[in-house]
């Protein structure tokens, strides 16, 4: 690969596969050390199956939560132009922010998160409530 | 998968049937058909105006958007490009159009938004005798809301679609970013 790539870290959440970026992720490891109220168990991604991993996530002004989420399947390297933003329509009309866009993953299309926003929006949600 | 290109080709022009005036519509008004392209959708014939169709496209496998309305199944890719898929029958309170392999979408520029009308089957150009269309029946609700005339060719009876009014509302509709999940 000579182009620029980005490494993206690729989790599942429920029955489906997203893809962040690395350096949105702060560490990853077991939920039980986690305070309830730090975790962020039911995002846009829909609800895990499990409550046994969690990827921990900076967002305002570094405060950490932690997105419950299913299993890690690995770290990539995705090239440059296999990274697609979302298309203008769909991002439009998504009730959440935190789906950026696409990777390709083994010429496969898979969602690209945000993960700061994803737990933003969440814990913001959940401070209305 | 390419179904049909070039659809912009030896087209007369396009009809008037609200009955706003268009600045290029001198010449158009002339011409003693209009041509529309049409799909089937919700059990009828429903057609819009063909300038807007870029080609049609057999639907490949979709990737499901979390938080999204129910109108938008999802995405697929086509040479390339993620495109975004449109169900009309979601977004006027009707039942989902099966998505099968064979399913076709018409490709529309409606403005700024490049979307995938999802459809029941593609009929393509149809040219209605401008005599043969009519206002729309003046309804507030479902699929009637959107409609800007109704037609009759050979074939039976048309709907014309305002399509661009279709992908605005569709959009205004949906939930704003931040304000909700799926």
């Amino acid at each position: 690969m000579t182009g620029a790539s980005s490494e993206i870290l690729m989790f599942q959440v429920g029955a489906r596969v997203f893809a962040s970026v690395v350096h949105d992720a702060v560490r990853i490891g077991a939920v039980r050390e986690v305070p309830p109220a730090e975790l962020v168990m039911d995002s846009a991604l829909g609800p895990p199956f499990g409550r046994d991993r969690g990827i921990v996530v900076a967002a305002d002004e570094g405060n950490e939560w932690t997105l419950v989420i299913d299993q890690v399947i690995g770290v990539r390297s995705i090239p440059e132009e296999d990274v697609h933003p979302l298309p203008a329509f769909a991002a439009a009309c998504l009730a959440s922010g935190a789906v950026t866009g696409f990777v390709m993953v083994d010429e496969a299309p898979m969602l690209l998160v945000d993960l700061p926003t994803l737990v933003r929006e969440r814990s913001g949600a959940a401070a209305a409530s | 998968m390419l179904v049909r290109t070039r659809l912009a080709d030896n087209r007369p022009g396009m009809p008037e049937p609200t009955g706003q005036p268009r600045a290029d519509s001198a010449q158009q008004g002339s011409a003693p058909e209009a041509w529309f392209f049409c799909l089937r959708l919700l059990g009828g014939r429903y057609a819009f105006e063909a300038p807007l169709v870029i080609e049609v496209v057999r639907l490949g496998p979709l990737t499901r958007l979390p938080a999204a309305p129910a109108f938008l199944p999802g995405v697929f890719t086509h040479r390339g490009e993620v495109l975004p898929v449109l169900d009309i029958g979601q977004l006027v309170g009707q039942p989902a159009i099966p998505i099968r392999p064979s399913t076709r979408a018409a490709l529309v520029h409606c403005g700024p938004w490049k979307v995938a009308v999802v459809s029941e089957g593609v009929e393509g150009l149809v040219a209605i005798p401008r005599k043969n269309l009519e206002h729309a029946p003046s309804e507030a609700s479902g699929v009637a809301e959107f409609l800007s005339a109704v037609g009759r060719d050979a074939q039976g009876p048309v709907a014309i679609l305002d399509l661009p009014r279709l992908v605005d509302t569709a959009r205004a509709r949906a939930v704003p970013a931040g304000s909700g999940q799926a």
